[in-house]
């Protein structure tokens, strides 16, 4: 009976498999339900050295990722937005991804900015994307104008009244990356180790584990790790967003996966046993 | 004259470049602060042409597969269809909001993108009950630990049990991490002896021929 229940757990339609995860996907986002969320200690972190900054203050947001993770690293770049905002901080954004990336700050930036009340080149500036991600940190920490001299929307900076008496990473208290790719470890090495700038990242899921190293070793206020890292975010900012409602789904999912590994090497072990 | 161009010329601005880098981040001097900054610029300038190269390259050869009809022309032709409507939208119009090039990519290649990377969920979910077998000590292990982890790090997992967020942590911050430094020092060290290669002409692959 066991063999003949193993040999049927051992051969699962794949489609089965997908239909599963579908609906692990549709109904929490179709349903939601109320899940707590528990704060990490390294988002906590990230969390209060914003929070520390002086109000009016400048800081450096990056959007340093693709569409395709959208899903994980926006939620992150518009809760701290909010955040920047709820405090008054001028924002200055950049990119280092060129597929994306300006187009994504430019779209989540002025959406907020009509909500907010904050007008473009006196509390926020997108400078866009500049190919050679290296030399555009290594020469943003000489000067901000010789890699950058003018806005995504070709403005020259003097014209932007927010960026008059900007030109080095001294003006910004404080920089936030938010990324999908290992543009982090350049943020670390390049600008935190020669420059001294504080920083702390948002990252995706399956980055998060590398990146630990670094906010140990202080070279990271903090971390966001995926879309639980977001909806910690957002929960500490007060505004439930797109990474809280996905909670569910996520759960779901990663619940499904389990069930479906255990099920796995339920039906391994006891075919083996037949054996 | 051809070998100068295609090999003593690159190898030797990849020295001068290095070098002026590493007498940059010692040196205080105002003089080569202000010379290495202008290289940087260069590079982005450089970065940018290299880009342009990069469309030119996909333009000839997505070009040939539809005139000779190979397999998965009607692809190419897709893509060689929005790489001129984006590119042309994007010179003449500009790349803000509202312009073709801002719609093409908000509509179109943000949830193409998103759609695929989502896949993954799919093929993980398929993958891991086919392959995740316990079958050594090592295996079980990862098994046990990607298990707490995949919990710890959603709020079902708390709910649970109310202790797994902090058992996340804690394999995070000392099993994970040991590791990740092992690899990032790792990592770190393979960079600096490859560049020194480049610098000094050693390493010669990135000039594409032997």
């Amino acid at each position: 009976m066991l063999t003949r229940i193993a040999d049927v757990l051992a051969r699962i339609d794949r489609r089965i498999i997908y239909l599963l995860i579908s609906i692990s996907v549709i109904i929490p986002t179709l349903v939601i339900f109320p899940l707590p969320v528990q704060v990490s200690p390294e988002t906590q972190k990230l969390y209060d050295r914003v929070e520390a900054i002086p109000d009016s203050s400048m800081i450096l947001l990056t959007f340093d990722y693709y569409p395709s993770t959208l899903a994980e690293t926006e939620p992150m770049s518009v809760a701290v937005l909010k955040q920047c905002w709820r405090k008054n901080l001028k924002v200055v954004t950049l990119s280092t991804v060129g597929l994306g990336g300006p187009s994504i700050a430019d779209r989540v930036m002025s959406t907020l900015a009509d909500k907010f009340g904050k007008v473009y080149g006196i509390d926020y500036v997108n400078l866009g994307y500049k190919a050679n991600y290296q030399a555009v940190l290594l020469g943003l920490g000489k000067s901000i104008r010789s890699i950058y001299p003018t806005d995504y929307y070709d403005t020259p900076l003097d014209s932007l009244p927010m960026m008059k008496n900007v030109d080095t990473y001294d003006a910004f208290d404080f920089i936030f990356i938010v990324s999908d790719n290992g543009i982090v470890d350049n943020w670390v090495g390049l600008v935190n180790a020669q420059f001294g700038s504080e920083m702390g990242a948002g990252v995706t899921a399956v980055m998060a584990p590398k990146f630990y190293a670094y906010v140990r070793s202080n070279q990271l206020v903090g971390l966001l790790g995926g879309m639980k890292g977001a909806a910690e975010y957002e929960y500490l900012v007060g505004e439930k967003g797109a990474a809280t409602a996905g909670m569910g789904a996520q759960s779901l999912v990663h619940l499904t996966i389990i069930i479906f590994i255990l099920i796995g090497n339920f039906a391994y072990f006891a075919g083996r046993k037949k054996k | 004259m051809h070998s100068f161009f295609g090999k003593q010329l690159p190898v030797a601005v990849a020295f001068f470049s290095g070098v002026l880098m590493i007498i940059t981040f010692f040196s205080g001097d105002q003089t080569v602060a202000d010379f290495s900054q202008e290289q940087l610029v260069w590079v982005t300038i450089v970065g940018g042409f290299s880009l342009l190269l990069g469309v030119a390259s996909i333009t000839r050869v997505s070009l040939s597969d539809v005139r000779k009809r190979r397999k998965g022309w009607p692809y190419k032709a897709v893509l060689l269809i929005f790489l001129v409507a984006s590119s042309l939208g994007a010179i003449i119009e500009g790349t803000e909001r509202g312009t073709l090039y801002d719609w093409l990519f908000q509509n179109m290649n943000a949830p193409m993108m998103s759609t695929m990377f989502s896949l993954l969920a799919f093929y993980i979910a398929s993958a891991a009950y086919r392959a995740f077998r316990a079958r050594t000590v090592e295996a079980t292990i990862l098994l046990i630990t990607a298990t707490i982890v995949m919990l710890g790090r959603v709020p079902l997992g708390e709910l649970i049990y109310g202790k797994l967020p902090e058992i996340t942590d804690w394999i995070m911050n000392y099993p994970n991490l040991s590791v990740q430094r092992g690899i990032i020092i790792g990592a770190a060290l393979g960079a600096a002896s490859m560049s020194l290669r480049i610098i000094l002409g050693i390493e010669r692959t990135y000039l594409g021929r032997q």
